[in-house]
C-alpha cells in the first residue's frame, strides 16, 4: 500500500463536501430505521420484535440512499483527475493510474466503512435510548448485517471509482448510481437468483429483517452469497486495476 | 624518459539518448526511428508542427508509452517500467494541460506532491520562488489564470529538483508576457544546471531560450543541432547586384538564378566556389557586379521550409 497516496487522498477530500453527503446518507439511514418503528402501531416495545423493525427500517434505508451518494462520492473524487491532469501528474510521480485507483479505495473505503458502522450503532443507540425498546438488542444479528451491507457497499464504492476513471464524462457514472438505486430497492421484490446478477441486488439478500403478515420477522442474511460477491469483486478490481496501470497514458 | 600519461577528453554523456525510438498505432507512425540527443546543461528546443509527434516522443522518454521499437536512455541508463521509478525522481515534467487540483488552493497542491515524492518544506518553497507564485499560494488554483496554471505546473515538476526538466508546451495559450516569463525560468534553470527539454510548435518561443535545437516533422527527425548549424544547413540564396539583371539571368541559367527585384539576382544552393564562379561569368558578359551577399533568413523561414517539406 502506498500511504503516502492515501493520505494525499483525504487531503483531496478538502472542500468536496464529503462530510455533507456523509452526513446525509447518515442521517437519511436513521430517520428511516425510526420511522419504520413508530409508523407501525403494533409495534410493542416490550417485545423483541421492535428490533426488527429498526432493522427492516435500515435493510430499506441503505439500499435507498447508498448506491447514488457512493456514486457520487466515487464520482466526486475521481473526476478531479481528469479535470485536473492528475493522471499524469501522478504518473510522472511515480503513481500509476492503478495505484491512484487503488489509494482512492483506501481513502473512500475507510470513510464508507466507519458511515456504515456510525448508521448502524446510531440505530441501535436511537432503539434503546430514544425509542426504548426493552428487551436486548440481537446484537450479534445487527453485526452481521452490519458487515453485510458495508460489504456491499464497499464493492459498489470499488465499481464506482473504476466507472468513473474510466468514463470521463461523470453523467454516466451518476446515470448508473440512479440505476443501482432502483436496482437495489426492486430487488427486494425478485427472486434471489435474480438479486445475484447485479452488485446492487446483493442489498437485497443483506435484508436483516421484513414485516411479514401482521410483525417484523428476522430474516437470515446470505452470507454466503456476500462473501462470494465480495472476493469476486476484489479479484476484479484487482485485474481492472492492474489494467490500468499498464495503460498508456 | 618516460612521456607523461595522456589524459583522455572528459567525453560527458548526454542526458537524454534515444536509438531508433519507433512507436507505430495501428500500423501508422506517429514516430518514426528517432535518435534523439541531449547534451547536459542545455535547453533542448523539440520543435515540430502540432501532430508531429513530440507529445508522444516525451511521453516515451517518461516511460508513460512504451515505444513500439527502439531504446530510452536517461541519465546513462535504459528508462524501462523497471526503472521508471527511480529515474522519475530526477525528472521534472509538464506533458499537456498543467496540473492542478482546481477545488484545493496553490499551498493544497504542492503539498500533495511534497507527501508523494517526500520531500522536504524547503524544496517547496524554494519551487514556489522559482517560479515566483508565493504571494498566490493561497487561492485555490480554479481562480488562477492560464499563466499562473502553468508556473503551479512547473513548481510541481522543479520540486524534486530535477537534473532533467520536460515541458510540453509550457507556453501554449499564454500572453507575450506570460511566455516571456517562461522563457526568462527556463534560461535561469540552465544556468543553474539543469537539463530543460521545451516543445513548441512556434519556433519564436524557443528561439531565443534553447541552444540546441531539434526539428520533428510527420515523426521524422529532420534536423538536430546548433542554431547556427541549423543556418548552414539550410544554405541560404546568393543575391548578386549587378547592372542588367534580365541578361545576368540569363547568364546564370544553368544556375536556376532568378530576378529578385530592382538591381538583384538570386541563386538557391550556391557554395563559395560556385559564387565565385558566377561572378566570373557575369563579369565575363561585362555585366558590372556592385555587390554580392547571402540572403537573410530568419530561423522561422528556415523551419518552415524544413516543415512543410516533411524533411530535409
Amino acid at each position: 500500500m502506498n500511504a503516502p497516496a492515501v493520505i494525499n487522498e483525504f487531503a483531496k477530500m478538502r472542500h468536496l463536501k464529503v462530510g455533507v453527503f456523509g452526513l446525509a446518507m447518515v442521517v437519511a439511514v436513521v430517520a428511516l430505521a425510526l420511522f419504520a418503528l413508530v409508523s407501525n402501531p403494533d409495534v410493542d416495545l416490550g417485545d423483541s420484535s421492535a428490533w426488527n423493525a429498526l432493522l427492516a427500517g435500515m435493510s430499506l434505508g441503505i439500499p435507498l440512499v447508498s448506491p447514488l451518494l457512493l456514486a457520487v462520492l466515487a464520482s466526486r473524487q475521481t473526476d478531479m483527475e481528469h479535470q485536473g491532469n492528475g493522471w499524469l501528474l501522478q504518473a510522472t510521480s511515480g503513481l500509476t493510474p492503478g495505484g491512484l485507483c487503488r489509494a482512492k479505495f483506501m481513502a473512500l473505503g475507510l470513510v464508507v466503512a466507519v458511515l456504515t458502522v456510525v448508521q448502524s450503532l446510531l440505530v441501535l443507540l436511537a432503539g434503546k435510548v430514544l425509542a426504548g425498546i426493552l428487551p436486548p438488542a440481537p446484537l450479534g444479528h445487527w453485526a452481521g448485517f452490519t458487515l453485510c451491507m458495508l460489504a456491499v457497499n464497499l464493492v459498489v464504492l470499488a465499481m464506482h471509482i473504476l466507472i468513473s476513471a474510466k468514463v470521463e464524462n461523470q453523467l454516466v457514472a451518476l446515470g448508473i448510481g440512479v440505476l443501482g438505486t432502483l436496482l437495489a430497492v426492486f430487488s427486494q421484490g425478485l427472486p434471489p437468483v435474480a438479486a445475484h446478477l447485479t452488485p446492487w441486488g446483493y442489498y437485497s439478500l443483506a435484508l436483516a429483517a421484513d414485516y411479514d403478515v401482521s410483525e417484523y420477522v428476522t430474516l437470515p442474511l446470505a452470507y454466503p452469497s456476500i462473501a462470494a460477491l465480495t472476493l469476486v469483486a476484489a479479484l476484479l478490481f484487482t485485474v481492472f486495476t492492474s489494467r490500468f496501470d499498464r495503460q498508456e497514458a | 624518459m618516460s612521456s607523461p600519461p595522456v589524459t583522455p577528453p572528459v567525453v560527458t554523456p548526454p542526458v537524454v539518448a534515444t536509438e531508433n525510438l519507433t512507436k507505430t498505432y495501428g500500423g501508422r507512425s506517429v514516430v518514426d526511428d528517432l535518435n534523439l540527443s541531449i547534451p547536459a546543461g542545455c535547453v533542448y528546443g523539440f520543435l515540430g508542427p502540432n501532430g508531429s509527434g513530440k507529445s508522444t516522443t516525451m511521453k516515451m522518454l517518461l516511460s508513460l508509452i512504451q515505444p513500439t521499437g527502439g531504446r530510452v536512455q536517461i541519465m546513462g541508463r535504459p528508462m524501462t517500467r523497471g526503472t521508471r521509478r527511480e529515474l522519475l525522481g530526477s525528472i521534472g515534467s509538464l506533458i499537456e494541460a498543467p496540473p492542478g487540483y482546481a477545488h484545493l488552493t496553490g499551498a493544497e497542491n504542492m503539498r500533495l506532491v511534497q507527501r508523494l515524492l517526500g520531500l522536504n518544506r524547503e524544496q517547496i518553497d524554494d519551487a514556489v520562488r522559482t517560479v515566483r507564485l508565493q504571494d498566490q499560494m493561497d487561492k485555490k488554483v480554479r481562480n488562477y489564470s492560464l499563466g499562473m496554471k502553468q508556473r503551479l505546473g512547473i513548481a510541481m515538476a522543479l520540486a524534486r529538483r530535477p537534473r532533467l526538466l520536460i515541458l510540453d508546451e509550457p507556453t501554449n495559450g499564454l500572453d507575450p508576457a506570460g511566455i516571456e516569463e517562461i522563457r526568462g525560468l527556463l534560461r535561469r534553470l540552465a544556468d543553474d544546471g539543469v537539463t530543460v527539454m521545451v516543445s513548441s510548435h512556434l519556433l519564436g518561443e524557443i528561439d531565443k531560450t534553447a541552444n540546441v535545437l531539434g526539428i520533428l516533422s510527420q515523426g521524422r527527425m529532420i534536423f538536430q543541432g546548433t542554431r547556427s548549424e541549423l543556418m548552414t544547413a539550410s544554405a541560404p540564396d546568393v543575391i548578386i547586384s549587378c547592372s542588367d539583371p534580365q541578361a545576368a539571368v540569363a547568364t546564370l541559367r544553368p544556375f536556376d538564378a532568378r530576378h529578385a527585384g530592382r538591381s538583384d539576382v538570386a541563386i538557391p544552393a550556391l557554395d563559395d566556389q560556385q559564387t565565385a564562379g558566377a561572378v566570373a561569368a557575369l563579369v565575363g558578359q561585362r555585366i558590372g557586379v556592385y555587390g554580392v551577399r547571402r540572403d537573410e533568413q530568419t530561423l522561422e523561414d528556415v523551419f518552415m521550409s524544413l516543415t512543410a517539406g516533411g524533411g530535409l
